[in-house]
């Protein structure tokens, strides 16, 4: 599916595989790609800021993080029920599962 | 492991982030190799000293071979902060006594890497921990022969004890 055509109706972050190395970050404002070594960046941002210490820090702090994606070409904002949904979403797209 | 994956990367990604740990666990003990280096060179205990610089020069070199081997795999290596290392020691056996729980701690990190690779039928990760795993049984009983020495020669003058010890 062309992520041109890919509209984000609710508030969350998904995640798109366009080509063999070509993934788009679709956000509730803009669609940003990302090449495979990107991914593995956010994804790495992301768990850090997840774990139990980081996600009490937030909260007790802004309730909020900004965080730069694609090598810094994009800053997003994440509010902690998007951030956790964008875990969720980054796991499932690294998840184990042998396919049939 | 999910198709989409597993073209760009060879090994597990729960895999690759405790590599990374263990990258940042073998440049710490390097870094801690090189603050015993520097207690024993201080003090003029010249095998002492030679065997912790190389000590800490191995380390690295292991830090280095994990993350090569993360890249070649089409993972993402990550250069640690090393932080908190202690150059304030008591005594020369301290000082090995030290290094052994070092190696002990660090041998245990890597069956548990190796462990996670054999549950996620990770098998180039296997493989490729199996030269660490040999290595760490030599490193330990290294360090063991060494403190052996101090238990024979207790009682000695300090240099002499450092005369009878390996430099690397």
């Amino acid at each position: 599916m062309p992520v041109k055509n890919v509209v984000n109706t609710n508030n969350s972050y998904q995640i798109q595989h366009i080509t063999f190395c070509k993934y788009a970050l679709i956000t509730p404002n803009k669609i940003i790609n990302l090449s495979f070594p990107q991914m593995l960046e956010l994804r790495r941002k992301i768990n850090a800021l997840t774990t139990y210490s980081a996600l009490n820090s937030i909260i007790d702090n802004e309730n909020f993080v900004l965080l730069f994606v694609a090598d810094k070409q994009h800053l997003i904002f994440l509010e902690i029920p998007q951030l956790l949904k964008l875990k969720d979403e980054i796991a499932a797209f690294f998840q184990e599962a042998v396919l049939a | 492991m999910n198709t989409i994956v597993r073209k760009q990367m060879s090994i597990n990604t729960d895999v690759m982030d405790m590599l990374n740990n263990q990258i940042a666990m073998e440049m710490k003990a390097s870094a801690s190799y090189l603050a015993m280096a520097s207690w024993c060179d201080q003090r003029e205990l010249l095998n002492s000293k030679a065997f912790f610089y190389k000590q800490a020069e191995e380390e690295r070199e292991h830090a280095m071979k994990i993350f090569t081997f993360i890249n070649d795999n089409g993972g993402a290596a990550i250069s640690p902060s090393v932080t908190n290392v202690n150059n304030d020691f008591e005594s020369l056996r301290a000082i090995y006594e030290t290094g052994l729980e070092q190696e002990i701690a660090v041998t245990e990190s890597i069956f548990k890497i190796f462990k996670a690779a054999r549950k996620a039928d990770d098998f180039i990760t296997e493989v490729f921990l199996q030269w660490f795993i040999s290595e760490q049984s030599e490193e330990e009983d290294t360090f063991r022969s060494i403190i052996d020495v101090f238990d024979l020669m207790e009682g000695m003058p300090l240099k002499m004890i450092d005369e009878r010890l390996p430099k690397e």
